[in-house]
């Protein structure tokens, strides 16, 4: 039964706008719990080394000490991305991965940990701390191997990330409120750069990962592939490659096409083998180009996790305490995290993996227009961790005011990000998925608060209802 | 009526062949052909099982969990079938141990703990150790 476009497509969108939405309302039940009129702890973080933002300041005064911390966050956050990227080139892969674990346990054991304390303490939970423990260090561990070393549940290792994206979101939240605005404008105009500009290190990194056939080090989100066709079982324990008419998920470059056989033994005798079989490839019309997988990068792919590595070593909870020396120097590595799909641990994870390479692009254009909309360059689309952390501090920080400004803003994101994905159709390459959300986010936030609220609020006042 | 069957066992047939859920002992996991299967299965079994030692016993629920079709389905794979029913018994005992202690822990509060309650309830420590 062949698919329509509608469903091909219509399912990719669904998988990415699925769990962006899942973690930006998981974000915004927290703030409306836990902290709805903003932190009243000042937390020092990264980004507020340069001005603390306090209540009774002056309009220019918050404003341009908003603007001076979101230059310095951006100006770290684009080290950082530098010096991932140079890591990426030397191949210091091991390391990258080792650390990015260390700091994803971070975040979810300090960070969650703070965030179950809370929770418990204001629904008065009576649990001891002995459970307590046993269930936030298997939590941590659990999550760490999903997202990095093991093969898990895919369900679960989408549910890590999306997890990991809300705390780290929930985390900037409790910036304060010029900061964060000035913060998610300043992030939306660096993607811009970072990915699209020649020089930008975001581009780069694509472009080495293309060039290489590697996976990209980071935490992204990929959603669960739409199966064109069913393969009736796995293959017999004998036959070492795993034969063509397997579909993997996330970095096991699945031959998209598993009608059309393609070993796992290379890629030159997999085109021959399309080649010869077919002598055109017919079937190809539900099969998407044979393109490099790519799909919308954001700007935190590095720095998302980045950012939560420097906020674990130097923030603190305790009110006032500034961050010491020695916790400073630590984060100014990368917390980058690595794909599932290293080259060195999907050989070791994987022997039948190694020989699976996605192929050029040669093929790709002629079969592009068979696709219609090209979203399946890979069958998956992938979205950035950053991208989720940043809408979703968009909306938390609109919770704090009211949920008017949550319903308005969760539409224009969501608005957002499917121009985004109808550009990534088009353009076929690397996009920054943040700038169009955070713009129309930004706009409506604003538009909502100072027009939209007075009016409603009038009318409710004077009882005329809509 | 002949037509009526040949249609039917071929609407079965495509039913089959596109039937997500792993029906039989085609996938061992529950992602399918997107899981992992034969040797890598099976060494991943057995880390699950033996990690669960190392104090990370919810190893053990996911190795249930992951391998369900495995567990549903009694002549499935033997190698990866030990391994996974293993886990679950542990997984059984374990967490009956960690409900039965939270439970008492709740519900038995002060009467069976006396004053080492205060101690060991969370929202206490944090007010303790905790910031201001």
């Amino acid at each position: 039964m062949e698919k329509g476009i509608l469903e091909m497509v219509g399912g990719e969108i669904i998988g990415i706008v699925s769990p962006v939405s899942i973690c930006m309302l998981l974000v915004v039940l927290l703030v409306h719990t836990l902290t709805p009129h903003g932190s009243s702890t000042s937390v020092a973080t990264i980004a507020m080394m340069i001005y603390n933002e306090q209540p009774n300041d002056s309009f220019v005064e918050k404003f341009k000490g908003g603007l001076l911390n979101a230059i310095v966050f951006v100006c770290i956050v684009m080290l950082v991305t530098f010096v991932l990227v140079g890591l990426f080139y030397f191949r210091f892969t091991k390391c990258l991965r080792v650390y990015m674990g260390f700091s994803a346990f971070t975040v979810l054991a300090w960070m969650g940990g703070i965030v179950a304390v809370e929770l418990i303490q204001f629904f008065s939970i009576p649990i001891d701390i002995i459970t307590f423990a046993i269930c936030l260090v298997n939590f941590a561990s659990v999550g760490v191997m999903a997202v990095f070393f093991c093969r898990m549940p895919i369900v679960l290792i989408q549910g890590y990330l999306v997890v990991i994206g809300m705390l780290v979101a929930f985390w900037f939240t409790k910036l304060p409120e010029w900061t964060t605005w000035i913060l998610l404008v300043a992030m939306a105009i660096y993607d811009i750069v970072a990915v699209l500009a020649p020089g930008g290190p975001l581009n780069m990194l694509v472009e080495l990962a293309i060039a290489r056939d590697e996976d990209i080090p980071a935490l992204i989100y990929e959603a669960r592939p739409v199966l064109p066709r069913q393969i009736s079982g796995p293959p017999p324990m004998s036959s070492s490659p795993t034969p063509a008419r397997t579909r993997r998920w996330s970095n096991r470059r699945a031959p998209r096409n598993p009608g059309v056989g393609r070993g796992n033994s290379g890629s030159n005798s997999a085109l021959d083998n399309l080649r010869t079989s077919n002598g055109q490839p017919t079937s190809l019309i539900t099969e998407p180009p044979l393109a490099p997988e790519v799909g919308i990068i954001g700007s935190r792919l590095v720095s998302s996790t980045g950012d939560a590595g420097m906020l674990n070593s130097i923030s603190t909870v305790v009110a006032g305490h500034q961050a010491t020396e020695s916790n400073v120097d630590e984060d100014t590595v990368p917390l980058v995290s690595h794909g599932t799909n290293n080259s060195s641990t999907a050989a070791a994870l994987d022997g039948m993996e190694s020989g699976m390479r996605f192929q050029g692009s040669d093929q790709g254009g002629s079969e592009s227009e068979d696709e219609g909309l090209g979203l399946g360059v890979s069958g998956a689309v992938k979205l950035g961790l950053g991208d989720f952390i940043f809408y979703s501090v968009l909306v938390g920080r609109a919770a704090m005011y009211d949920l008017m400004t949550v319903y308005a803003c969760y539409l224009a994101i969501i608005g957002g990000l499917g121009a985004t994905l109808i550009l990534l159709a088009v353009w076929r390459r690397a996009l920054p998925a943040l700038p169009i959300s955070i713009t129309l986010g930004v706009v409506f936030y604003f538009l909502t608060r100072l027009i939209l609220d007075p009016f409603v609020v009038d009318l409710a006042t004077h009882l005329v209802v809509f | 009526m002949e037509g009526e069957h040949v249609r039917t066992t071929a609407d079965m047939e495509w039913r089959r062949q596109t039937d997500v859920s792993n029906v039989g002992s085609q996938w061992p996991t529950i992602d399918g052909p997107l899981g992992v299967y034969n040797e890598e299965a099976v060494k991943l079994a057995k880390s699950f099982y033996y990690g669960g030692f190392l104090l990370l016993p919810v190893l053990w629920f996911m190795n249930c969990f992951y391998f369900w079709p495995v567990l549903q389905h009694h002549e499935a794979e033997p190698l990866i079938r030990c391994y996974v029913v293993k886990s679950e018994t542990t997984c059984m005992f374990f967490s009956v141990v960690l409900l039965g202690w939270a439970l008492i822990f709740a519900f038995g509060g002060e009467h069976i703990f006396g004053s080492y309650w205060k101690h060991l309830a969370i929202y206490n420590i944090d007010d303790k150790y905790g910031p201001a």
